[in-house]
């Protein structure tokens, strides 16, 4: 037989996440087993490219989550992401542009706010929308199982971004009390959501020893933090990374080149240091933004040109998707690539809803203490493959696969143990809410008792 | 069972020969020189050439008088012919890829009607080419544009001048042409062509090579200046789809079948292959074998069949293509995004395709 080298994907831990594309589809992914391979589960939408996605955001909560998609025709669509229910539409047209204008502007950015909110209220949901023209909306949008139509409660807060020049990039602090914008011929400035009013403007930099001057043309753009408003990380089309303080200086603190291709997106990492950026060209890279230095590439058959970027809030992992049509999911430790789907079309966002876990699915199908019977077995096999290594050497690299694979399987169960802790404590607030029956969660079904138990018979073993 | 037999006759009978020849072998090895044995090495090195190369001729023969041995036998017998063994190719081999297109993918279909060829696929737009080259052209460059011309109805060449193709793009645009073709040369060789499809399409970069242009064909014919056929072989592949819909694009879709004149882009491992045809149907006069002449002797002696056979002539240029990029939208050589770019690390496997 030919020897074909396949690189063996290690595998994801039970993900969940939701990809948009330019036929307008959303595509539900999944990974259901432990450590598995992420399928296509659901696909939403009837194919038509004038639907295609722009925007996408999810507020990713434990009750009521939602997703938003902003589609070329001038529409935001609401959806529920746990069955793609479509709850809510709104015309970018009339809550946008002023009077006279006709044509549809094409939206650049879309945030749905509440994510941080104490209490995530069920029907009121703020969003925070920007034309590609600079005109940046916030309004809130009813969302109601019953009617697909909108009803909007307040009338939307319009302000004009910039007067000339297209916005490319946007994003909204951790905090959703500033946002960001930056575009081609537009300096990254922020704006305060309350007021409306803006806070600061960032200064190019200067021309450079041969007096050349690079013109403004920001592709990304993002806060280094969750918790600090005051650190910007940002993408340009000349292949720049540059990290701007606001309390520092109005030029960039830093700047780094980086490879030869526009940068497409910067994400930020959960340490408040590290951006993961994606180019045009499809390189994946990771910056420390405190020295500046590349902490590596991520190194794939990545092909097509990198539109989005996602990072688990819990697990090392991010999703990256992109022109070639694939979702990959990768380690961010090690930076190997942990699996990829492909997905037929060009993707233009990837939104990850991290309140899932398959515990969920098997509890709501078997018994907890057959589960903890596979746990055991699982530690058992853990101690076999010494001897059988010593026997044949040919098997060597697949039983170091397994261990690998077993030793994985336990980090990601300890990392999805502390997850389950803090979920089980918020579930008892959530319990209060009157929710809509169609809403909740999948887990409630399981029962609230089942999962203590679970893990109480974990440990047993243990 | 029957099968076991089979194979295992042949065999023997294969064994029996190679002792009768090895026997032979070795009086004719006794009766010559051994080749180690001759101690000019000129002389040495033609012999065991010579030796090599019949003992080579010989297998090939052995093993193809088995096969009609057992093809015989299994005749005589009443069973199957033994199936005809297929020889193991790089592209029958072929690592799998999930991304090769199926004929039942809603999806597919929906994409290609909505993609930025559609207009053209569907005869909306009739494509107007427009044809310019780099800044510096000459000798083989300006002869290859002329064969193109030639090859792509409604093509219209332009001097490139010291225009930037970004404007040139524009340009194009503003006059309702549907694609750009940018001949690359270097050192008066075209050595890489630019495919753009205008509004917003891609553009594809291809390394050019092995180019033939048509004085240097034999027997060459001239083409006609009919709408040719198109025919685009093995492009499998979303990628491959979509680098096939953009060549299509540059052809009109309502071929004139009577001018028989057709154009093929065949790919195999990533090469596309692009050749240019006139083909005719001649009837051609056959005498009836002599075995069915003796049985139909009685009727007439000199008894002929018709038969309808297709002649091919080449003319036009030949060339081979490999696809480098693929970007989307049109050409930005700066802030471009791609579709596919080759890189380094993809080529880690001999039996990895992407076209």
């Amino acid at each position: 037989m030919p020897r074909t080298t396949t690189v063996e994907c290690p595998g994801c831990p039970p993900l969940r996440a939701l990809t948009t594309d330019v036929l307008g589809l959303v595509k539900v992914v999944e990974v259901r087993e432990k450590v598995g391979m992420p399928k296509v589960v659901e696909t939403w939408g009837p194919p038509d490219a004038s639907r295609s996605v722009v925007a996408a955001s999810l507020a990713d909560r434990k009750t009521n989550p939602l997703l938003a998609v902003a589609r070329k025709n001038g529409l935001v669509e609401f959806l529920n992401p746990l069955n793609g229910n479509s709850l809510a539409t709104v015309k970018v047209k009339d809550s946008v542009s002023s009077s006279n204008s006709t044509e549809d502007e094409p939206v650049a950015g879309l945030h749905l706010l509440g994510m941080k909110g104490t209490k995530p209220s069920s029907k009121l949901n703020k969003f925070l929308m920007c034309t590609t023209k600079g005109k940046a909306c916030l309004r809130s949008v009813t969302v109601g199982d019953a009617s697909p139509g909108s009803s909007l409660v307040d009338s939307p807060i319009t302000w004009n971004v910039c007067g000339a020049g297209s916005v490319l990039c946007s994003s909204v602090d951790g905090n959703e009390n500033f946002a960001l914008f930056g575009g081609k011929g537009v300096e990254v400035n922020v704006w305060d959501l309350e007021k409306c009013s803006k806070t600061w403007t960032a200064k190019s930099p200067p021309s450079n020893s041969l007096g050349i001057f690079s013109p403004t043309w920001f592709t990304a753009a993002t806060f280094l933090s969750k918790e600090d408003h005051r650190k910007i990380a940002a993408g340009t089309n000349n292949h720049q990374v540059r990290l701007y303080d606001i309390s520092a200086q109005r030029r960039p603190v830093l700047s780094i080149n980086f490879r030869e291709s526009p940068v497409k997106v910067v994400t930020e990492d959960l340490d408040g240091y590290t951006v993961y950026i994606g180019t045009g060209c499809g390189d994946l890279a990771s910056f420390d933004m405190r020295t500046g230095k590349l902490l590596g590439c991520f190194v794939g058959k990545c092909s097509g040109s990198i539109r989005s970027i996602a990072r688990h809030p819990r697990l090392p992992i991010i999703a990256s998707c992109g022109l070639d049509s694939y979702l990959r999911f990768w380690d961010t430790k090690t930076r190997q690539l942990l699996s990829a789907v492909f997905l037929k079309q060009h993707l233009t966002s990837v939104v990850l809803d991290t309140h899932f876990s398959a515990e969920e699915i098997e509890s709501a199908d078997q018994p907890s203490d057959l589960q903890a019977n596979d746990h055991s077995e699982v530690e058992n096999e853990e101690e076999l493959p010494p001897k059988i290594r010593s026997k044949i050497s040919r098997k060597k690299a697949h039983n170091k696969n397994k261990a690998d694979k077993i030793s994985r399987e336990a980090q990601y169960d300890e990392m999805s143990n502390d997850n389950e802790r803090t979920t089980i404590d918020s579930t008892d607030d959530d319990d209060d809410d009157v929710l809509p029956a169609t809403t909740k969660r999948r887990k409630s079904l399981g029962g609230n008792e089942k999962p203590p138990k679970h893990k109480k018979s974990k440990k047993s073993i243990g | 069972m029957a099968d076991r037999k089979r194979k295992r006759d042949p065999a023997g009978d294969g064994a029996k020969a190679e002792e009768e020849k090895g026997s032979r072998d070795g009086k004719e090895k006794k009766r010559t020189l051994l080749p180690s044995l001759i101690k000019n090495k000129v002389k040495r090195m033609a012999v065991h050439a010579k030796v090599k190369r019949e003992k080579r001729i010989d297998k090939k023969k052995k093993k193809a008088k088995a096969r009609a041995d057992a093809h015989k036998r299994a005749l005589e017998l009443g069973e199957e012919p033994p199936p005809v063994s297929i020889p193991r190719t790089i592209e029958n081999t072929r690592e799998p890829d999930e991304t090769v297109c199926k004929p039942d993918d809603e999806e597919l279909f929906v994409g290609n009607d909505a993609d930025e060829f559609s207009n053209i696929l569907k005869q909306e737009r009739i494509p107007k080419i427009l044809i310019t080259t780099c800044r510096f052209n000459s000798s083989r460059g300006p002869a290859f544009i002329q064969e193109l011309l030639s090859v792509i109805p409604n093509a219209h060449y332009f001097k490139r001048g010291t225009y930037e193709l970004k404007k040139i793009v524009e340009y194009a645009n503003n006059k309702e042409f549907t694609s750009i073709i940018v001949v690359h040369t270097n050192r008066r060789e075209p050595d890489a062509l630019l495919l753009i499809n205008l509004s917003d399409g891609p553009t594809a970069h291809f390394k050019l090579s092995k180019l033939v242009l048509r004085k240097d064909i034999k027997n060459h014919g001239n083409p006609t200046s009919h709408k040719p056929e198109l025919v685009l072989n093995n492009f499998t592949t979303r990628l491959g789809h979509r680098v096939g819909r953009l060549i299509q694009s540059l052809f009109p879709q309502d071929p004139y079948f009577r001018g028989r004149r057709v154009v093929t882009f065949h790919n195999q491992r990533d090469f596309i292959f692009f050749r240019h045809h006139r083909y005719v149907f001649e009837s051609k006069e056959t005498k009836v074998d002599s075995n069915d002449a003796k049985a139909k002797s009685a009727k007439g002696k000199n008894l002929t069949q018709t038969k309808m056979i297709a002649r091919l002539q080449e003319c036009g240029p030949r060339f081979t293509l490999k696809l480098i990029s693929l970007q989307h939208g049109t050409f930005d050589s700066k802030g471009g995004e791609f579709e596919w770019v080759h890189k380094p690390e993809m080529d880690t496997s001999r039996r990895r395709f992407f076209l």
